[in-house]
């Protein structure tokens, strides 16, 4: 989040509104009445979540009909885009904001050991710090692409929907993140790279049947005496639940300069109670889905880029945000199943941005204008 | 992934891995397989592999300390000599500056 907002408030690059938009939202919101612009971006977010919908329904049947290869590449495929394509615009917008030459030479040997290591750290092995600072650049870069290429009311309503949206598709019964999730632990099978961050290794002993594979999930555990992790700041311990964070992706149409697609992730925070096979050398970390970060990210660094109050409410934000993901925690260790990230911390998010927004910002100004301290 | 558990084969697999894609144009991975496996080469008591980990480790170090020179050389010579060279450093420009000459 911390990357986000400095890169708001330092590359104009992406608060400029040079009349772009996604595929997925067709309709303007600089539009004349203020009727009109809820109906757009009304429509705008419908369309939006529904893809996601789709998007999320389609993984899971592949998920559930084997098509691992379908998947495997899919995701390939996107982080690929991610890595390469993104950054690499960044990077160009940084350089120029802070007016410095570059030669395509050491660009591009920037570049592609960037995108090279990357890929190696989160699809195959890689040192965990190393994966957990990718995925963090990742959905940073998915973050900011959002912010400049959705139109306001569209970005606000798309935060709070998909919130709901989470709730409904992790605790509900016929819910396709609650399917995959049980299907996973069904199969004994691990989460797909690429799409949960963990904050602990988990291993896998190669045993035949028992063993579990987690490409870094960190789930959090609810009765955790503290095991022999060297890695995890979450104290876990093997028979408590874990969660998992179940991305799913969303092709996005940039505008109409790049006819590349972006994928987008939304991941759901699900835990499951299960008793670790006794023979399984597994350790268990938290596990937060990658979508979590990306709309935590959104969340803080639209607050950044439009809010009036500036500083403050960015703070009221993130620290809203934080507060949610405490409590969600929380709630996991009470729990024990999974769980859906982002509501909590999006509603406190949400409630402070407007909150803060609106009501401290004049009255902090007042209270300057005329010299009065508290 | 936790080199704890690991078995020492696989350790020397993975760090053999790493320095033979490192060769593939990227100083990057050297760097990371040399700060992995510096605990697992030299602060770890001996075991059979480990005279093998700490060549390719070094190796490592040789190759990124190569890189670094190279690049830094090269990077200088052209923020230097930049604005001189003319169409030419234009041409291979990504981002030019604004206001200087």
């Amino acid at each position: 989040m911390v990357v986000v907002v400095a890169t708001i408030k330092s590359v104009s690059f992406y608060t400029q509104k040079d009349g772009q938009q996604l595929i997925y939202t067709p309709f303007r919101e600089d539009t004349e009445t203020v009727g009109q612009r809820a109906l757009n971006s009304i429509l705008n977010a419908t369309i939006m979540i529904s893809v996601i919908v789709v998007m999320t329904l389609v993984l899971v049947l592949l998920y559930k009909y084997r098509c691992y290869k379908v998947i495997h590449a899919w995701l390939f495929f996107s982080s690929l885009l991610l890595l390469f394509f993104f950054s690499f615009i960044y990077l160009g917008e940084v350089f120029k904001t802070y007016n410095v030459a570059m030669d395509y030479f050491t660009l591009a040997v920037i570049i592609w050991n960037f995108g090279v290591v990357g890929m190696i750290c989160i699809h195959w092995k890689g040192p965990l710090r190393l994966q957990q600072a990718y995925l963090i650049m990742i959905s940073a870069l998915m973050a900011l692409v959002f912010i400049k290429y959705l139109p306001e009311w569209t970005a606000w309503l798309i935060l709070a929907v998909i919130s709901v949206y989470d709730l409904l598709a992790v605790l509900c019964p016929k819910g396709p993140l609650r399917i995959l999730v049980e299907t996973a632990q069904e199969r004994n099978e691990p989460m797909f790279p690429g799409l949960i961050y963990s904050s602990t290794m988990v291993w896998l002993v190669g045993m035949a049947d028992n063993g579990e594979t987690r490409n870094n999930s960190s789930s959090s555990s609810s009765s955790p005496p503290p095991q022999q992790e060297s890695h995890g700041d979450f104290a876990l311990e093997d028979d408590g639940g874990f969660t998992n964070e179940w991305v799913g992706q969303q092709e996005q149409r940039l505008g109409p300069i790049q006819s590349t697609d972006e994928s987008r992730r939304e991941i759901q925070q699900m835990a499951s109670a299960r008793p670790p096979p006794p023979d399984d050398d597994e350790e268990r970390g938290v596990k937060l889905g990658l979508g979590d970060f990306i709309f935590y990210s959104m969340l803080v660094g639209k607050a950044s880029a439009t809010a009036s109050g500036d500083w403050n409410t960015t703070l009221a934000c993130f620290v809203a945000i934080l507060i949610g993901l405490c409590l969600t925690l929380l709630l996991l260790a009470i729990f024990k199943k999974a769980l859906p990230a982002l509501p909590i911390s999006i509603t406190f998010g949400l409630v402070f941005y407007f909150a803060t927004d609106n009501l401290v910002r004049p009255f902090m100004d007042q209270l300057a204008n005329h010299q009065f301290y508290i | 992934m936790n080199l704890e558990r690991i078995p020492n084969e696989e350790k020397l697999s993975l760090c053999r891995k790493y320095y033979l894609g490192g060769f593939a144009f990227l100083p990057f991975l050297w760097l990371v397989n040399c700060v992995w496996f510096f605990k697992e080469a030299f602060v770890k008591p001996a075991y059979t592999e480990q005279p093998q980990i700490k060549t390719y480790v070094k190796r490592s170090a040789l190759g990124l300390l190569l890189w670094v020179t190279v690049l830094t050389t090269w990077i200088c010579i052209f923020q230097h000599f930049r604005a001189q060279w003319g169409e030419v450093a234009d041409y291979i420009s990504f981002t030019i500056p604004l206001g200087t000459p």
